[in-house]
């Protein structure tokens, strides 16, 4: 089995020479690795033959038209899903059921949160699951809400906050699990552009201060190459590489500075032209 | 915006004191004989004398006792059997046609049986009550727990959340508002079937009370019992009331 993901990973790595996150390099055991996944659901091939490896403390974003299997894709990573033929395995292990140091960040914010805890409840349930005793609860609680930009927030109920509230208080919640790997299911996708800028930055200080290991699905292409470290396309029908994309800019990224960078604008319009390809 | 409450406060509660002076008034020019209808003062005076005598005190507790441990059992074994049947899609398609079957029966058919098997016993009154009272419940929380936001089991398996703590921190408290509902509405048929049990069993209560002054023609004693029952109704489901609007509060920022 580690032999099959080693060959896997090397494939890979020959493929991307130039990529940031050598895996043959820097770390021999990707952190979340697929080896030949293939997913049918109701009869039909979602994802086929898929292998991937993401790399401790990597940025990685996955994109594609809809219906591609990028959701799933995520979903198998967080072991919601078995895959039907191949591995897909965390720290080497195989996946078989989600584990706490896989927090997942859903979508649907509104969905995902219990309406009938506070702010600091729905943070509390991370805590309370992961056995943390009751009475150091409340100070990591709100040293988290502070993380995501919510001190003072505490009290209120989900509803009583805004769409972008919500979502960082989901994001709260996950790294309240202290996870390893965060997998990001469009979690921006509902939200307004400014808000979405704004959690864009957040989210990335936050991976910076904390070193885990992301991957993030958007539609969203300008998002996946602001963001990522590395950019997979999926070709849909079933869900399979189409193609990768190593993102060599600098960090800090900047809303401005880093959208204007040659580099950015080249990858976006080779992500464009796929996409588009795709589409036909 | 407070004033205006307090407004139709006391406007309802003028229509009250409106019907209760037209039944002083029917009483008074004996519209109906005073042999079947006594006046409101001779039903307050006889509820005075009763509760005095510690005779209709008796009967009240009698009823709220046997009303409240039935509407408890039901409470007990709905939600446990609801919360089994609506958390597993199999159990809810292997049981539903059962319970279809049971639940339109009317309760009434179900005394028969139950003074046949248990005789006329505290026992008969609390499986009677318990039986009639737990399908408004069992139905609102295999409603509840099987509508629960699908995405939150989802989170509890990634929190890798035991089957205990996912009952009692998600679906319960999801199901929470049908559950209350349904537990309002048993509150009413335990009351008419606590009523009906002490009527037919003679057991020590205000069907009872009312049973016997209608035989004997006080129909003052008569009323005094069936203003006590509708107190006890009211009393109950204003309680019923605060208690969800406390455990709900929640909710209250949903809308």
């Amino acid at each position: 089995m580690k032999a099959q993901v080693k060959a896997q990973v090397k494939a890979q790595g020959t493929a991307n020479a130039q990529r940031q996150f050598d895996p043959v390099a820097g770390h021999p055991t990707p952190q979340v690795a697929f080896a030949d996944v293939t997913l049918d659901l109701g009869g039909k091939t979602i994802i086929e033959n898929l292998s991937l490896g993401v790399q401790p403390a990597e940025f990685l974003c996955i994109v594609g038209a809809s219906g591609c299997g990028k959701t799933t894709a995520l979903r198998l990573a967080a072991g919601l899903y078995q895959p039907t033929r191949g591995k897909v395995t965390f720290d080497g292990q195989p996946m078989r059921e989600p584990r706490r140091e896989i927090a997942i960040v859903f979508q649907d914010y509104g969905k995902a949160l219990l309406p009938w805890r506070t702010a600091a409840g729905n943070v509390s349930l991370a805590l309370e699951a992961g056995g943390m005793p009751a009475a150091e609860r409340p100070a990591r609680i709100e040293e988290l809400l502070r993380t995501v930009g919510l001190p003072g927030h505490a009290g209120k109920y989900p509803a009583e906050m805004s769409g972008g509230m919500q979502q960082r208080l989901q994001i709260a919640r996950c790294l309240a699990q202290e996870p390893k790997t965060l997998l990001m299911d469009e979690p921006f996708g509902a939200l307004d552009a400014m808000t979405r800028q704004g959690l864009q930055d957040e989210v990335l200080s936050l991976v910076a201060a904390s070193g885990v290991t992301v991957i993030f699905v958007t539609h969203d292409l300008d998002e996946a190459i602001y963001l990522g470290d590395r950019v997979i396309g999926l070709l849909p029908h079933p869900g399979r590489i189409g193609i990768e994309l190593p993102v060599n800019l600098p960090r800090p990224r900047d809303q401005l500075s880093t959208r204007e960078h040659p580099e950015f604008l080249r990858l976006r319009r080779q992500l464009f032209d796929f996409i588009k390809a795709t589409e036909q | 915006m407070k004033t205006t409450g307090i407004l139709w406060r006391l406007a309802s509660f003028a229509v009250a004191a409106g019907f209760v002076a037209l039944w002083q008034l029917i009483a008074n020019f004996k519209l109906v004989s005073p042999v079947f209808l006594p006046g409101p003062d001779r039903a307050w005076a006889s509820l005075v004398r009763g509760f005095s005598s510690g005779d209709l005190l008796a009967k009240l507790a009698g009823t709220v006792e046997h009303m409240a441990y039935g509407w408890l059992a039901a409470s007990i074994a709905g939600i446990a059997l609801g919360a089994v049947i609506g958390s597993s899609p199999r159990m809810r398609t292997y049981v539903a046609p059962s319970l279809e079957f049971l639940r339109p029966l009317p309760v009434s058919a179900i005394i028969p049986v139950a003074i046949a098997m248990l005789g006329l016993t505290q026992a008969m009154a609390l499986f009677v009550i318990a039986f009639g009272a737990i399908w408004p419940i069992m139905l609102a929380t295999i409603h509840g727990f099987a509508a629960v936001e699908p995405r939150l089991y989802e989170v509890a398996r990634s929190l890798q959340m035991s089957k205990l703590a996912v009952i009692f921190k998600i679906a319960l408290p999801s199901a929470s508002p049908d559950i209350l509902a349904g537990m309002r509405l048993s509150l009413t048929v335990a009351l008419i079937l606590a009523v009906v049990c002490e009527i037919l069993a003679g057991l020590d209560g205000l069907g009872h009370w009312v049973l016997l002054s209608a035989r004997a023609f006080r129909s003052a004693d008569l009323f005094a019992g069936v203003i006590l029952l509708g107190v006890t109704g009211y009393v109950t489901s204003v309680a019923m009331s605060l208690a969800e609007h406390r455990l709900l509060a929640w909710q209250a920022s949903q809308r």
